[in-house]
């Protein structure tokens, strides 16, 4: 089902997302498509079954519902091309609540209940803490798309991978080339005074170190804080940049208090998307955003030089130029993470037909066959970009963007490489046992 | 393993919209408007205005005929959603039963009960089933036992505790197999609780949802009498021809605003804060048990003490002998007017964001890949409630369905309060401290809505 580009067309396909992903009964939903015909009859084994820990309610479920869009879109295009080893693929959806205790419970049900052959798909790094044990102890390949250190830093365990999106670790210290070249050497930070505000400021220092910079203030808002005000006085009149990776909803007050205090005359600004994902850039109150710098794993917007793979990846999952659903311009995507689904799940798909794959008894050789991948090429598999992964520490490594809000829209100013965001491995998975 | 870092999204929600509103002037604004009407009410001559509020339009007669059969249907739909939530998609969104039960039912229905009537009465899934079994076994209406007459609606106070404590702090309220059991079980002992106690006895005392939806259905501009005549009247009038509740039926309808409120308040960062909680590291409702489960009953002492208290000094203010059992059982139902404004408030944005849901899951139910309503493939639109647009209107209505509900509490405690007090002076002093609280409600609700939550 790809088009005469090589890149997959879904629009004549009649699949549709419920076919591609409707939980339990998925397989059967699957035999009345109408595209479904020909494989049915190509191939009579069980659907390949993807136990999705998806924050379908909870403080999560704004980022749940788009790694849903995106995981049907990519299973439908897996599909729709053959599946896994000539078998489709299932998705089992059950919801986390975004909750570590209720994360365990589900990855449980997924072993023994559904029976399922992975767990993928889950976000928050305190559900992906609370949840890797289970998997563990269940022998469950536990593929997540979390940006979280978690996985790297080794301290999980050898079933736990993250290989569809660069870890947070690597996101910060590769910032810091760009920030010392073309923001500025003097860098305050703020930051929510939390473990997420805590990665900010224990990683970026050493990164900035390094290039020439320094860190030369760290100003930690506690979470509660709803006015932001009597913080800045703290801020050193020296400052060039200001790094700022506030999160929740006071972000916008924030932002507004942050250019009330300083007017037109602003250091620069740099950010991290993760603030204002599936937020409006054009929303009242963010004006003062206008010239300053964000990270973003993936362009929300589209690029002029977005390649065709770019293209089509946007067009699968369904969101527009402006990063947000087709036809509902205010429901603003995450655009920055969900990516990591899509890849992840070709990152199975590769890792299964690699080891040749055939049922729960072939886990071990599932987890092993991962940890042998080196990387992966940038394309309709991997549209955010060229990876290499790392099988000791069970994490990818990939480009990030660097994008300016210019005219209402964040445009992409560099791409860093992926060895600006290498760094010593912390162990290794592989020396545990299976 | 706590040592590791655990980055969180804590999403910029549209709350954060509402944070930049100028929601301090609603707050002030809705304290005047609920205090105004007060003074107002204590000027006016109470005759008049009791004429004009308690004219009714009637419209048409129709009889019970077809009562048994919409039951049937309904429980036939309801059999089809436990199904459902056994064997369907496991996914909350995708299946049907959490959608109805939660969305369409308890958001959806208590707003429609509340402008149209008693819609339950008709739709519920036990009046058929018992009918036909009483008429099977020849009981007739009433059941074999008798509730003892001290019981009151205590069992409902129960059962409803026991519901609100399962939709606000169960871990997986919306998990469809688990919503199976609980739903298919609270059905089969109704039914079985029907039959033993007969039909109406059990609605009247034990099935809570009835009892809910029978006391916002009060408040109705549609109505329809024990002739069966169908008529129109003023919102909130039919409230005035109540009789006092007992002590229990005074606690479920407090129950019933403080278990929604108290949910609101539990997505604050105040409450969260009180347990230090870091409420953009939410941990999850499983970690909240033991202070939700707290605060669900603290949220109801404070609220029943306040009531109660309001009344009786109110009693004392006026210098009425009556005995406060009598005032606060008719008082009451002066909440039934906030319940419901708190009601549109909390649910508004999941009713539209969930409703949709719940059509596409109806049209596939048992994820077969059906399409019975040709709604299957809908695009959902999350994007009507997100952006400062949405948030400016979803407060706007919000706002104005609190300070509306208020306004009409304090019309119909005042309707309360003359039958009570036949001289007008002495009904709008004994007012005063029930007014007192209702303002405090107001900006309480208020700010329920303007500060910083979770999700």
């Amino acid at each position: 089902m790809t088009d005469k580009n090589g890149f997959f067309d879904l629009s004549k396909s009649g699949f549709t997302r419920r076919t591609a992903l409707k939980g339990l009964a998925a397989g059967a939903g699957l035999a009345v498509a109408p595209g479904f015909v020909r494989y049915a009859q190509a191939q009579s084994s069980a659907p390949i079954k993807i136990g999705f820990q998806s924050h379908r309610t909870g403080i999560g479920a704004a980022y749940g519902r788009w790694y849903e869009k995106t995981t049907a879109a990519a299973i439908k295009a897996i599909n729709a091309a053959g599946g896994i080893n000539g078998r489709q693929v299932e998705v089992i959806i059950e919801d986390d609540g975004t909750d570590p205790g209720r994360g365990a419970e589900v990855v449980g049900k997924f072993a023994t209940q559904h029976k399922t052959d992975i767990v993928f798909g889950t976000l928050f790094s305190h559900v992906v803490i609370g949840s890797a044990p289970a998997a563990g102890e269940a022998k469950m390949p536990y593929f997540v798309v979390s940006e979280g250190h978690h996985v790297a830093s080794t301290k999980l365990n050898r079933y736990v991978f993250q290989p569809g999106i660069t870890d947070v670790k690597s996101q910060i210290q590769s910032m810091a080339p760009w920030i010392a070249a073309n923001a500025g050497k003097k860098v305050t930070q703020i930051f929510p005074d939390f473990a997420f505000g805590y990665d900010h400021r224990d990683y970026l220092p050493p990164a900035l170190k390094a290039q020439g910079a320094e860190v030369i203030a760290q100003i930690a808002i506690p979470p509660t804080e709803s006015s932001f005000t009597k913080y800045f006085p703290q801020i050193p009149a020296e400052t060039e940049v200001i790094y700022h990776v506030m999160v929740g909803p006071a972000v916008l007050t924030f932002v507004k208090e942050l250019g009330e205090f300083y007017g037109s005359n602003r250091p620069q600004l740099f950010g991290f998307i993760d603030s204002l994902e599936a937020v409006d850039i054009n929303s009242p109150g963010l004006e003062f955003l206008d010239g300053s710098h964000f990270w973003e794993g993936s362009p929300r917007y589209a690029q002029a030089d977005d390649t065709e793979a770019q293209k089509a990846y946007r067009a699968a999952v369904g969101i527009d130029d402006n990063g947000a659903a087709v036809g509902d311009p205010k429901d603003v995507s995450t655009a920055a993470h969900m990516f990591g689904c899509w890849e992840t799940l070709y990152v199975v798909k590769k890792a299964m037909e690699d080891a040749g794959y055939k049922g729960p008894e072939d886990r071990a050789k599932l987890v092993e066959a991962t940890e042998a991948l080196k990387e992966f090429a940038e394309g309709p598999e991997h549209p955010q970009g060229a990876k290499t992964f790392n099988g000791k520490i069970h994490q990818c490594f990939g480009i990030q963007n660097i994008s300016k809000v210019e005219g209402g829209k964040l445009k992409v100013v560099h791409k860093t490489k992926i060895e600006d965001g290498l760094y010593e491995a912390e162990g290794d998975y592989t020396t545990q046992a299976l | 393993m706590v040592l590791l870092p655990p980055p969180a999204f804590a999403h910029a929600s549209d709350r954060g919209h509402v944070l930049l509103l100028p929601t301090g002037y609603y707050l002030i604004g809705g304290a005047f408007a609920v205090a105004i009407s007060f003074l107002v009410l204590a000027l006016l001559p109470p005759d008049p205005l009791g004429r004009f509020w308690r004219r009714r339009l009637p419209l048409f007669t129709f009889n019970d005929s077809a009562r048994t059969i919409v039951s049937l249907i309904s429980f036939a739909g309801f059999a089809i959603l436990i199904t459902a939530g056994l064997f369907g998609s496991r996914d909350p969104l995708s299946n049907p039963l959490p959608l109805v039960i939660w969305t369409l039912l308890w958001a959806g229905l208590t707003l429609l009960q509340g402008v149209f009537g008693d819609l339950w009465s008709w739709l519920n899934p036990w009046y058929g089933p018992w009918r036909l079994l009483s008429r099977l076994t020849g009981r007739g209406d009433v059941g074999a036992w008798r509730l003892p007459q001290w019981l009151g609606c205590w069992p409902a106070v129960v059962l409803f505790f026991a519901f609100a404590w399962f939709e606000l702090i169960d871990p997986a309220p919306d998990d469809p197999a688990r919503l199976a059991f609980a739903a298919g079980l609270y059905w089969l002992f109704t039914l079985i609780a029907m039959l033993l106690f007969g039909y109406d006895k059990w609605s009247r005392s034990g099935e809570f949802l009835t009892m809910f939806f029978s006391m916002v259905a009060r408040f109705a501009p549609v109505g329809r009498d024990e002739q069966g005549r169908l008529g129109l009247c003023w919102p909130g009038a039919k409230l005035l021809a109540a009789e006092p509740l007992p002590a229990s039926g005074i606690a479920f309808l407090l129950l019933a605003l403080s278990s929604v409120s108290f949910d609101g308040l539990s997505k604050t960062f105040f409450w969260l804060g009180l347990f230090g909680i870091n409420p953009l590291e939410f941990p999850g409702r499983t970690a909240v048990i033991g202070s939700g489960s707290l605060g669900l009953v603290l949220t109801f002492v404070l609220l029943a003490g306040a009531f109660l208290l309001a009344v009786l000094l109110g009693q004392r203010l006026a210098g009425s002998d009556r005995p406060l059992a009598q005032a606060a059982g008719l008082l009451v139902w002066s909440i039934v007017p906030i319940a419901l404004a708190y009601h549109v408030a909390h649910y508004l944005t999941a009713l539209l964001v969930d409703g949709q849901y719940a059509l596409a899951s109806l049209s596939d139910p048992l994820a077969l890949g059906w399409n019975l309503l040709g709604t299957a493939d809908m695009q959902v639109e999350a994007g009507i409630v997100a952006g400062a647009g949405s948030a400016w209107w979803l407060w706007n209505i919000q706002a104005g369905a609190i300070i509306s509900g208020h306004v009409l509490a304090v019309l119909v405690a005042h309707g309360f309060a003359w039958r009570l007090h036949p001289q007008p002076a002495r009904a709008a002093l004994s007012q005063f401290p029930l007014t007192v609280l209702m303002i405090a409600y107001t900006i309480f609700g208020l700010w329920l809505l303007a500060t910083p939550t979770v999700g």
